[in-house]
């Protein structure tokens, strides 16, 4: 079928098969910061928003996705508090996982802005860290709901 | 093979197409079906994807019910403002399902259908008194949750039927309740057991428990223990000894039956205990 | 030209060595823009699709590969008939024994083994095609258990076939009869003598069940043809390993192949040796087409796993309290191919006795084969195994005297200058320190409170010693370019350890540069030297000492040059940032400058190269003895605070400390992350990461079942120190730090355990089931 959808803020028409998975069609056009990991929605390096809800895109098809807006991590802004944290508490090792964890504490504190370290935990205990970056990770979400926070008061 | 996907506009479009195509499967948030299908459990079906249909994704509320559409994802029920006020219960077990991003995909019509012993909202629900309603071309019929579950992966979804609601009954006053999920590998594993418990109360006091538990039986279960007049003491011995009736758990990976029932009594017992405090005034 | 000091910023007031440098490709890493292997341009491939054992044990009787033939998009289906028809015996590869053959020819040894592989035009149909093979199979009796392997007849090989590699496995070719394809014996003292005189002994049956390495990024391999040259882009470990592997497989010349590797997604051991690259290889270069073979997380579960350990083991002390005998019947499950299992059960079996001082020892460490996926490396390289067995002896043993577990320790570790058990003395490991920080850390003599309703609490600690994998090689290439910045060729792969940073940052201590300054090429065969590997926590010892090296030379180079533009002699010149200077005439060149002087263009670029080799003394055959069986020892130790929930048997981890002897930690920042690493790997493998077997098939082979820590399942504090005990012939003192806190961590778990509930478990992993179900009196 035919669709369009936005991909960071730019609009994509394509062609996909019925059956097509998020995840192959966002690789298939270049976005690699999207990977597959499990298959299976255990793992999140797949993560991707879609109309601003975090979703495994190894289990999405891309058909249900016509009209829908479609965040990777590679959208973010030059200045995004989150990338911004994670940079600056050197939170990835060998960091295939780093952007599924980057997109869903995008989402948290879109809904949450304020998030106690335990709704930090519920958060992401679906996201794996093989190398087990995840004290960094913690403190680079608590330190960007605090940057988020303080910009706030700036502007 | 890749399976084909029909994207119904209607729910009578949707029915027909059921009966058509015998194999074909109902496509809610998909995760299960994705995952069946990866794994070479699912070969070469159909899928007809319902999200097309209008009117599928809304919770309303009547004077009687909570409705809920099965195409309402599982992170809208764990964060609806509304549900959290009356069915807490609801809330924090929809809460409890696998991650953010499985609940922000999966539905409520699906996780029901699906019928698997081990999902954390059927045991919720059940305390609740729950319904499922099931439409097919010819009819629309309503099923007690506790009907519903038949046996390990099989539900009362009869061909051509596809879930429309889940409906939960506002007349089943509960004062107390408790969802308990017990994993016994990595925290955020599938649960080794689990347990829901509401405590019902009426003009006389705190007069009913309903007891539901998942992963100890092939399907989800439930039982009402009679507690009137009973103490927190005498509570908990008669409800573990209705749940040890009901409890009948597999073997698998994450523990041997013997773990298992022991797993669900502690899930039971906490559970209670924990619902016993929201009780006002204690009894 | 030319500048007066004065007016130049010539001290290089930030050096490089021990500063947190930002990892260098962090923010690609974060936005996700960093492409790995599977993201590299390759030319327009065919897709591999294959179809795998479902059988642990079988004769291959027909392979009926006409339905996948017919689908469309299906090119060919090539099958191991088909490849040892060209090949002969040469299509066996494997580091240790060349007896894994990339596709079953006559027999499936495992279940998961390739018996036919698809090409086609997409990586759907090829996987579809797959599922349309049919297999008819002729069932043999399967080895599933590693010591009926051992006692049992039924073989998984028919003779034994020792690869080229290692000179002193080459007795062996040829034997018949046997699934124990090597045995490494260690004797020293008089151990029943030692043990008949001795006080109290304890003893165990240890096990630890294998494990999956679960890097995140799947394994992926394309390769194809390029004139008479092959070309191979894949998830390596080992690209120098895998060049010589191909070539010799395909019997062309080494210039022939190219193998060439991003930083990976994760390694831990499972990106070494012959993975996919034999497979695609062979039918890249037999049928000269591209091919892409991307496999799922199920396949990669049977891959290659962790070595599944049986130890049975003693110790013995005299009375007061000091170790005098241990023992260890060590047998690694090495699965269907031997893989490198033989060299893991030499040199975890060395080690088998613990960083104690032991007069008398006696170690029986075999390899054995199973109809069970290969195992293989995985970080700690077989030592995690055996220290579950002499962590848990101690602990024991300490408990005999109604000692502390930790004062026991200390009067039995092994110091500077003392004689490990295998014979060689020991340096520049500081045990004794580990374990001091550990416990302090967790606070090992405040009082505990040990029951807190049903919580019961308790403390423990364990050391771990391991030796660097000796001998092996690492080379480097340096090119300074005309505008100071350098260009480092290795091929050592960063996988997450950060090792392309902080051989940075080497480069950039040595030449006074900044930290954008010096880039590290990716591996590539056709322009990284040769580098043995990148495992065993060798890469900042070796690769760091040839880096350290080249920069001198470069060093060296640069100020010779100088010299003469100058008109002083070299010993007048100093390297500052940017330049160099004379001390006595205050004189100064910028690098530019000394470049375009030296060579009258621009953009040009001088070369150095290094070669650092390490050295050892092979062990004695018979006593497993030798003065130098390793170039240096890593020491590491953890403590841990725990309770164990008496209802449902699940350990909370309140506090755990790792410590490290690094030798010193060129990036601090680096290290700690290593440490930390490390211990939630081993947490947990203490706690619940197995892989679940019946009748020969993984059970738990999705990441649905299989379980691996989240941030959930972190302990409350993890603490992780950094010790620093200068190695004297470390690059400013440095030695690896990849595997120095996986060792001790379940041990550790486990005698907190003890601690908190009296009960000393033997098999990992330590289940709430099988707690629960010990406390109840019905463990097994």
């Amino acid at each position: 079928m035919n669709m369009v959808f936005q991909i960071n803020g730019r609009d994509v028409g394509i062609e996909v098969s019925d059956s097509e998975l998020l995840l192959d069609t966002l690789r298939h056009i270049g976005f690699s910061s999207v990977r597959e990991g499990c298959g299976v929605g255990a793992c999140g390096s797949c993560t991707v928003l879609v109309d601003g809800k975090s979703v495994s895109s190894c289990l999405v098809l891309t058909s249900r996705c016509n009209g829908s807006s479609i965040l990777t991590s590679e959208g973010l802004a030059d200045d995004d508090p989150v990338v911004s944290q994670f940079i600056k508490n050197g939170a990835a090792q060998c960091g295939y996982c780093i952007p599924g964890f980057v997109m869903m504490v995008s989402e948290l504190l879109s809904e949450n802005p304020i998030p106690t370290e335990q709704e930090i935990y519920n958060h992401l205990e679906g996201n794996i860290c093989r190398c087990g970056s995840y004290p960094e990770i913690v403190q680079a979400a608590m330190d960007a709901s605090k940057a988020k926070q303080t910009s706030k008061l700036t502007c | 093979m890749r399976p084909n996907v029909f994207r119904p506009q209607s729910l009578q479009e949707a029915c027909s197409l059921l009966e058509e195509h015998e194999e074909a499967l109902v496509y809610g948030g998909g995760t299960a079906l994705q995952i069946l299908l990866k794994q070479g459990i699912l070969v070469g079906s159909s899928f007809i994807d319902i999200s097309g249909i209008p009117g599928l994704a809304e919770i309303s509320f009547t004077d009687d019910f909570l409705r809920v559409g099965p195409m309402v994802t599982l992170r809208r029920m764990e964060r609806s403002e509304e549900i959290r006020e009356l069915f807490s219960l609801a809330s924090s077990a929809y809460a409890k399902v696998a991650n953010p991003r499985v609940r922000n995909t999966a539905t409520v019509g699906g996780n029901i259908a699906h019928g698997d012993y081990r999902l954390d909202p059927p045991v919720a629900l059940l305390v609740l008194g729950a319904s499922v309603e099931l439409t097919s071309r010819n009819s629309i019929r309503k099923v007690p949750l506790e009907e519903f579950f038949v046996d390990f992966q099989v539900t009362d979804i009869s061909a051509g039927e596809i879930v429309t609601a889940v409906e939960i009954p506002r007349s089943i006053h509960i004062v107390g309740s408790s969802f308990v999920k017990l994993s016994s590998l990595s925290a955020n594993d599938w649960p080794s057991a689990s347990a829901a418990v509401g405590l019902m109360e009426n003009d006389n006091g705190v007069h009913t428990l309903r007891l539901a538990l998942g992963a100890l039986a092939a399907t989800p279960v439930m039982a009402t223990v009679d507690i009137r007049n009973l103490n927190l003491d005498q509570t908990l011995e008669a409800s573990l000894s209705k749940a040890m009736e009901l409890m009948d758990p597999i073997a698998d990976v994450r523990g041997s039956v013997k773990y298992k029932l022991r797993l669900g009594r502690v899930a039971v017992e906490e559970a209670i205990r924990s619902a016993w405090k929201e009780v006002p005034n204690g009894r | 030209m030319g500048g007066d000091l004065t007016n130049l910023e010539i001290e290089n007031d930030a050096a490089a060595v021990g500063q947190s440098w930002q990892r260098s490709d962090l923010e690609a890493k974060v936005r996700g823009t960093f492409r790995y292997t599977a993201d590299l341009p390759v030319p327009r491939c065919l897709y591999l699709g294959v179809h795998r054992a479902s059988q642990p044990h079988a004769r291959i009787l027909n392979i009926d590969i006409s339905s996948a033939l017919e689908m469309p998009g299906v090119v060919r289906v090539v099958t191991g008939a088909d490849l040892f028809g060209i090949y002969g015996e040469l299509i066996y590869t494997g580091p240790a024994f060349a007896d894994q053959p990339p596709i079953a020819i006559d027999k499936v040894r495992y279940v998961g083994e390739p018996i036919a592989v698809v090409v086609a035009t997409d990586l759907i149909t090829a996987r579809a095609a797959a599922d349309e093979v049919y297999v008819e199979y002729g069932e043999l009796p399967a080895v599933l258990d590693v010591d009926d392997a051992i006692s049992g007849s039924d073989y998984v090989h028919e003779h034994l076939r020792p690869s080229s590699v290692f000179s002193d496995l080459k007795h062996l070719q040829g034997r018949g009869e046997t699934n124990v394809n090597y045995e490494y014996n260690l004797t020293s003292g008089d151990v029943e003598k030692a043990k008949a005189n001795s006080d109290k002994t304890v003893s165990g049956e240890f096990w630890c069940p294998p494990t999956s390495h679960v890097a995140i990024e799947l394994f992926s391999t394309t390769a194809w043809v390029e004139g008479n040259r092959l070309e191979v882009v894949t998830t390596t470990q080992t690209p120098s390993y895998v060049r010589q592997a191909l070539a010799s497989m395909l019997d062309i010349r080494l210039n022939q192949v190219r193998v060439r590797t991003q930083p990976l997604g994760g390694g831990f051991g499972s990106k070494m040796y012959d993975r996919l690259e034999p497979l695609v290889a062979a039918i890249s270069w037999t049928y000269k087409l591209a091919v892409k073979l991307e496999i799922t997380r199920e396949e990669t579960f049977v891959l290659t796993t962790r070595h599944g350990v049986a130890v049975s083991s003693q110790m013995s002390a005299d009375s007061i309290g000091m170790i005098v005998s241990a023992e260890a019947d060590v047998r690694y499950d090495t699965g269907a191919y031997a893989d490198i299992g033989p060299r893991i059960a030499s040199k975890s079996g060395m080690v088998a006795c613990g960083p104690y001082k032991v007069a008398n020892a006696r170690v029986r460490s075999r390899c054995i084969y199973t109809n069970k996926t290969s195992a293989g490396p995985f970080r700690g390289f077989g030592v995690p195994q055996v220290t579950w067995s002499h962590e848990s002896l101690v602990d024991e043993l300490a408990r005999e005297f109604g000692e502390d577990p930790a004062q026991f320790r200390r009067k039995n570790l092994l110091r500077e200058g003392d004689v490990a058990p295998m014979g060689t003395v020991m340096h520049s490991a500081d045990f004794v320190g580990c374990m001091d920080a550990v416990t302090s850390a967790i606070g090992w003599n405040t009082p505990l409170e040990r029951a807190r309703g049903p919580w019961r609490w308790g403390r423990g600690v364990a050391v771990g010693i391991k030796a660097v994998l000796t001998p092996t090689i690492s080379n480097a290439v340096l090119q300074l370019n005309q505008d100071a910045s350098a260009t480092l060729l290795i091929s050592t792969v960063d996988m997450g350890q950060g090792s392309d940073t902080i051989m940075a940052q080497i480069v950039a201590e040595i030449l006074c540069l900044g930290p954008d300054q010096v880039r590290v090429v990716n591996p590539d065969t056709d322009i990284t030297p040769y580098d043995t590997i990148t495992a065993g926590s060798r890469s900042t010892y070796h690769t760091g000492n040839a880096v350290k090296k080249v920069a001198e030379r470069m060093r060296e180079k640069l100020i010779s040059i100088a010299a003469q533009l100058l008109g002083v002699s070299e010993t007048d010149c100093k390297l500052t940032n940017g330049g160099v200077v004379a001390s006595s005439s205050q004189k100064y060149l910028s690098i530019d400058e000394i470049m375009q002087l030296h060579f009258g263009a621009i953009g040009t670029t001088l070369t150095t190269e290094s070669n650092f080799t390490t050295e050892w003394i092979p062990y004695d055959k018979e006593t497993g003895q030798s003065v130098k069986v390793t170039e240096h020892w890593f020491a590491g130790a953890a403590a841990v605070e725990l309770g164990v929930d008496t209802r449902t048997g699940r350990i909370h981890i309140a506090h755990l400390a790792v410590a490290g002897d690094v030798g010193r930690a060129i990036n601090p920042a680096l290290v700690k992350q290593q440490l930390e690493g490390g211990a939630i790997m081993g947490l947990g493998h203490a706690l619940f990461d197995e892989i679940v077997m019946d009748h020969g098939q993984m059970i738990n082979g999705t990441l649905l079942d299989y379980q691996l820590p989240s941030v959930k399942d972190l302990p409350d504090r993890l603490t992780p120190i950094i010790i620093e005990n200068p190695h004297q012939t470390g690059p400013f003192g440095a030695k690896g730090v990849g595997e120095t806190a996986i060792i001790p961590i379940a041990p550790s778990i486990a005698n907190a355990v003890r601690d908190a509930i009296g009960i000393r478990f033997t098999r990992l992993p330590l289940t709430p089931e099988r707690l629960l179900m010990a406390m109840a009196g019905e463990g097994d």
